[in-house]
């Protein structure tokens, strides 16, 4: 896992303490307690390698710490931040400005008084941190403070370094400079006992610097005695009478030393390669089936079965974090094999016209009914052949299926033709096989056909008559429906879902085990009540599921893959007496980008997509920049409610029929109207105007259409507020004529900007108009 | 039940910063009520229109050569080499207070209802009985970086009237800020520091602003809150732990405010009053204008709050008919975790991704404390029906402010 943050502000009032003394616990710390009077506040950042090593900043209120008492592991490393300390040692303190160094052996009596609040940096390097490799035992010595000079600086530095980037390191990272951290403070310990008067230090220097010596000449076939205890000026019977004082013989430790470091290569994967007599050869044993044996009895297997078992757990080492989209490494290869989409064989509703027709008196209606041949899964292309051709003003029904189905199938797909169509899916046939914008061959991560990058079940796509890049297309919403169960024994009641996913806000940090978790819960939509509502039917966690066709789903990864009754456990006392009011919206409601032949459905740009925006129901109309021939619109996604925020990330994911009348503005006629210089989605509501704000606004543009991936590393809410900031600046001046301290100051005093999703990739701010201030201006 | 009233004088106001150490201006019973009178640090924007005739604000203002009547604004220095003056304006709010509340301890919550606001009137007989307000587009402001039109950068001063039949905002006319120099001969090429008075003949007006356009009353105090134990002086601006610069409207009639005591009597002081503003504040400042308020305060001690929406609770805390709100910001407690120089630090650190973490967190603390729900239950409710909004990104330390409806739980 990456960074782990920790603030009291999660926990209520009891529990606060001890998990904070928990956080504490990690570094072999504990507190005396906080000052009383004030306010208990404490917050932590911290990382642990694999190897044990953590690192972390503390930042709280006035108290004492003290060692965890235990006798393994090296000294504590603590550097002030901000307020110098008192480092109390046997009853004598003794000031240490910020930054100066403290190094302290865990097993001594010490402690550390914040008296002015405590912030500090924490290394903890537990004495498995070198594989075997001893350090020498500096149990006696007391805690020392270096000044901020030579390697205790370079040390105090990367500890400084180190901590900032914190969060942003990725794992390989993290992993060299926690091994370099500890391998400074390793160097500085020895320093410890170097300066330390009594014998029993000077003997520990002495066995480090041996061990170090032994390190270097590990690799050559025989390390004897005689030249190690040369290297050092001492005699060979001192040497061996230092090592019966640790308990184990010379022989013994270099042959262990030998092992361990050939288990660390084996292990490497980046040395999967390298044959395993290299390997017994690189450390001293030329004798390939000798090491084989010797390795056996100290590991108990042989060294070919540890690779095996390490190239196992590495590959599912990448699974539990999830990924959305193509991971960084894979850019270089997609670059190379540019994707094609494949050719579109769905069928039509209706033939599409080749040539205008004469404007018809009325509005024609339309009805899209949903089917595998309807719907495109996951991704939205210029490339598909649109089904139905509608001319501007016409009125067009669209059923559409909310992916989450599958996470009840038995209440949201049985029974329903049009569900079972889309999400038929057996050990040989997959109505809909693509699902996302990624390769059909699943050669990413294997999650299937389109690899999960993008989820949304989309029907469509409707080409209108005449539309033209630069024309902006407004699809009003005139009614929608929720979609009926089928099922004989739900028939009529209607359900939806929310999955608190790997993609949500909270997923990196839960407060109760066993975390991370994935959690869904099946709601039931009340939508003929007085004041209609959803309230839970009941709540599962997410166990592995096995998709028809083998592959094993450890997390919500790939969209549709139905959850099989008995592989989960519903708990049904979830959410009692809670009633949420209904929002009834579209989700994704998009044209066609222009940018790339396949676009991942989850993150929403300019050309609409998935909005995410519970403004977007009954009564409300969007308005989207044209950017290919025929607009090719598709509508998916349907929620039942969502909070702003999104903040699981997925709101009640519910299927429902929308009725849309679909109207075209050309180009030349938009000039001096709202939509001149439309740039991006605009939602209408019979109150506001709400401008759509993104991390990206363009994603696909500023990534290159290769670099999908990168808006999901690249969000932030800062970068929304300040697009949604300029996309209202430009409006107010553009279409309403203000001058530029006009709009800032109404923006100041009467524009509300919301948080509209913070799961969905690019990242998005909202920022509402409201109608109300412009009275006498229309 | 008595009823207090606190006018504003130069005894009951101090400026700029939170304190500890001042000494209570009123002390109330637990369910005790107060009107108060606020006035906005904004006055001097237009001084014939919002200071003069009105003895009050005419004496708080004060400032000549000889007298300056509240010296210290901010929590800065005091004295030494003064670059923009005392208390360097290192917080600029003009707050009335402090009110301590008798029995108050740390570990205590105060909730504050307000009951009532109104404006405070011009007194100029020129103006007499209307209502006037000033915006400025400010160098702190989102915007100020990011300006498109010339000159650039450039601070801009909107003064508004307050329609209250009508309950909307009109503009009148805006200037742009040019070099002002205060009496002690100290020139602010930008607004640098509280109350200095904008001499109008160096000024342009730009009449016909805005023209057309009626922004809706929200009469809201941007700044109520309590004094924070970890600092003597404390700058207004970033709001914390203990309330300061929410800058919410929602903080207006009908709304209860509840916040954590961090010193003995909690020490309780508003300010900061707006005419409008919208979720963001995004240049820098609201319609600023001078309000007074009537006030309820009710003390919840710390033992009684076990099982009622305040247990658990070290933040602000809103409820009003329809929402509970929580705020997040940047940093939870810039004052304990960024150290000695949290005035400046926290400068660095305004972020809305940290703000939204900080509101997630309190919330799913909220739910899960107040309302018994499991963490999944939180989460999953978090994204179904919790809205959040952006709060201010001006005030340092920017918030994000997540809102739940209590009718969600009418059935529990």
């Amino acid at each position: 896992m990456n960074a782990q943050p920790f603030t009291s502000e999660s926990y209520s009032g009891d529990a606060r303490e001890r998990a904070w003394q928990d956080v504490l616990a990690g570094f072999g710390l504990q507190s005396l307690g906080v000052r009383a009077g004030s306010p208990a506040h404490a917050t932590a950042l911290s990382r642990l390698s694999s190897l044990g090593v953590r690192l972390g900043t503390l930042s709280a209120d006035a108290q004492v710490l003290r060692p965890l008492p235990t006798r393994t592991g090296l000294p504590l490393l603590l550097l002030p931040v901000g307020n110098s300390t008192v480092l109390v040692t046997g009853g004598e303190p003794q000031i240490v400005p910020a930054g100066q160094v403290i190094l302290a052996p865990r097993a001594a009596d010490w402690q550390v008084q914040f008296q002015r609040g405590l912030r500090a940096l924490v290394l903890s390097v537990p004495a498995e941190a070198f594989r075997g490799r001893k350090a020498a035992p500096l149990a006696a010595c007391p805690p020392r403070v270096f000044e901020a000079d030579g390697l205790p600086d370079i040390l105090a530095r990367t500890v400084q370094a180190a901590t900032t980037a914190l969060d942003r390191l990725s794992e390989p990272e993290w992993e060299a400079v926690a091994q370099s951290a500890a391998e400074l403070l390793l160097a500085l310990s020895g320093e410890l006992a170097t300066t330390s008067a009594d014998s029993s230090s000077s003997r520990a220097a002495l066995l480090q610097r041996l061990y170090a010596t032994i390190e270097r000449s590990i690799g050559s076939e025989d390390v004897s005695i005689a030249d190690v205890a040369q290297a050092e000026g001492i005699s060979e019977r001192y040497l061996q009478k230092l090592f019966e004082g640790t308990g184990e013989s010379f022989s013994h430790y270099v042959r262990e030393r030998r092992l361990q470091r050939a288990w660390h290569d084996l292990a490497n994967p980046a040395e999967a390669a390298v044959p395993i007599s290299e390997v017994a050869y690189r450390y001293g044993f030329a004798d390939s089936a000798h090491f084989s044996r010797l390795f056996r009895e100290r590991f108990g297997l042989p060294p070919r079965e540890l690779r095996r078992r390490e190239a196992d757990r590495q590959g599912q080492g990448a699974l539990p974090s999830g990924q959305r989209g193509w991971p960084q490494e894979a850019l270089v290869q997609l670059r190379a094999r540019q994707t094609k989409s494949e050719p579109d064989t769905r069928r039509s509703v209706v033939p599409v016209s080749g040539e205008p027709d004469a404007t018809p008196q009325t509005p024609a209606r339309h009805y899209l009914p949903v089917h595998a041949q309807h719907v495109h899964w996951g991704y939205f292309s210029r490339s598909l052949k649109p089904l139905i051709e509608i001319a501007s003003g016409d009125i067009v029904t669209v059923e559409t299926l909310t992916q989450h189905a599958s996470d009840d199938p038995e209440r949201m797909i049985e029974g329903d033709a049009g569900a079972e169509s889309v999400f038929h899916w057996t050990r040989t046939a997959k109505a809909v096989d693509q699902r996302g914008a990624g390769p059909l061959d699943a050669s990413v991560f294997g999650r299937g056909a389109g690899e999960g990058f993008g989820v949304h079940i989309c029907t469509g796509p409707v080409a209108v008559r005449g539309a033209q890049p630069g024309d902006v297309l407004e699809v009003h919403i005139l009614d929608i429906e929720p979609r009926p169960s089928r099922h004989p024994a739900h028939a009529g009641r209607v359900f939806g879902s929310s999955v608190a996913a790997w993609w949500g806000f909270h997923y990196s940090e839960f407060l109760s085990e066993p975390h991370p978790r994935e959690t869904v819960t099946i709601y039931e939509i009340m939508a003929d009540a007085d004041e209609p509502y959803a309230q839970a039917v009941h709540a599962y966690r997410w166990e592995p599921q096995t998709d028809p066709f083998g592959v094993r789903h450890v997390l919500y990864d790939y969209p549709g893959v139905p959850v099989r009754p008995g592989t989960v456990t519903p708990q049904t006392r979830v959410l009692e007496g809670v009633r949420i009011p209904l929002r009834p919206h579209f989700g994704v409601i998009a044209v066609a980008p222009r940018e790339a032949d396949l676009v991942d459905s989850v993150p929403p740009a300019y050309f609409g997509g998935n909005l995410d925006n519970w403004r977007l129901g009954k009564g409300a109309t969007v308005y989207l920049p044209v950017s290919v021939p025929g607009a090719l619109l598709s509508v998916g996604d349907p929620h039942a409610a969502q909070g702003d925020g999104e903040l699981s990330g997925t709101a009640i994911e519910c299927s429902m029929t929308g009725t849309f009348r679909v109207v075209l503005h050309k180009k030349a006629d938009v000039a001096g109207t709202l939509l001149a210089d439309l740039t991006y989605p605009l939602i209408e509501t019979p109150d506001d105007w709400i401008l759509t704000g993104f991390s990206h606004p363009n994603y696909l543009a500023e990534f290159g259409a290769d670099g999908q991936s990168e808006v999901y590393a690249k969000s932030s809410l800062d970068l929304a507020m300040r697009d949604a900031f300029r996309k209202v600046r430009r409006f107010l001046m553009t279409t309403k004529g203000l001058s530029e301290d006009e709009a800032i100051a109404l923006m100041s005093a009467a524009v509300d900007f919301g948080i509209t999703q913070v799961v969905d990739g690019n990242w998005g701010v909202h920022a509402i108009l409201s109608k109300r201030l412009f009275p006498d201006r229309e | 039940m008595t009823k207090h009233h606190l006018p504003a004088t130069p005894d009951t106001v101090h400026w700029g910063y939170f304190s500890k150490t001042l000494e209570p201006v009123l002390t109330l019973k637990s369910g005790e009520r107060a009107v108060i009178e606020t006035i906005t640090h904004h006055a001097n924007d237009d001084y014939e229109r919002m200071i003069a005739g009105d003895p009050a604000a005419e004496e708080i203002f004060h400032w000549s050569k000889d007298r300056k009547t509240l010296r210290r604004r901010g929590a800065g220095p005091t004295d030494g080499a003064l670059t923009y003056g005392s208390g360097e304006g290192l917080g600029v709010h003009l707050l009335t207070g402090p009110i301590a509340i008798e029995g108050a301890e740390p570990g205590d919550i105060i909730e504050v209802r307000i009951l009532d606001a109104w404006p405070r009137p011009s007194a100029n007989p020129a103006y007499q009985g209307r209502f006037f307000g000033s915006n400025p587009a400010a160098n702190w402001g989102f915007q100020y970086k990011d300006l498109i039109e010339e000159p650039k950068p450039r601070e801009v001063v909107t003064i508004y009237e307050l329609d209250m039949g009508e309950a909307s905002v009109k503009a009148l006319y805006s200037y742009l800020w040019t070099p002002q120099t205060d009496p002690d001969g100290i020139v602010h090429p930008t607004i640098d520091y509280p109350g200095v008075r904008v001499d109008h003949d160096t000024i342009v007006k730009k009449e016909g602003i805005l023209s057309g356009i009626k922004v809706p009353a929200r009469l809201h105090f941007g700044t109520m809150g309590l004094a924070p134990a970890e600092a003597d002086f404390v700058s207004t601006i970033p709001p914390n732990y203990t309330g300061g610069n929410m800058d919410d409207w929602r903080i207006a009639r009908g709304a209860r405010m509840y916040y954590p005591v961090a010193v003995p009597g909690g020490l309780f002081s508003c300010g900061d009053a707006h005419a409008s503003q919208g979720d963001s504040e995004l240049s820098g400042t609201a319609i600023e204008i001078s309000l007074t308020g009537e006030f309820e305060f009710i003390l919840h001690k710390k033992a009684d709050l076990g099982g009622t929406i305040l247990e658990g609770l070290n933040h602000p805390l809103l409820e009003n008919e329809d929402v509970w709100s929580v705020y997040g910001f940047s940093v939870t407690n810039y004052l304990a975790e960024l150290g000695p120089d949290h005035q400046h630090e926290i400068l660095k650190r305004s972020s809305l991704d940290n703000a939204m973490r900080d509101a997630f967190r309190k919330l799913r603390r909220f739910l899960m404390t107040t309302q018994k729900l499991s963490e999944d239950e939180a989460i999953s409710l978090m994204s179904v029906a919790v809205d959040f909004a952006v709060t201010q990104v001006v005030d340092a330390n920017w918030g994000v402010t997540g809102s739940i409806r209590k009718s969600l739980f009418a059935g529990r």
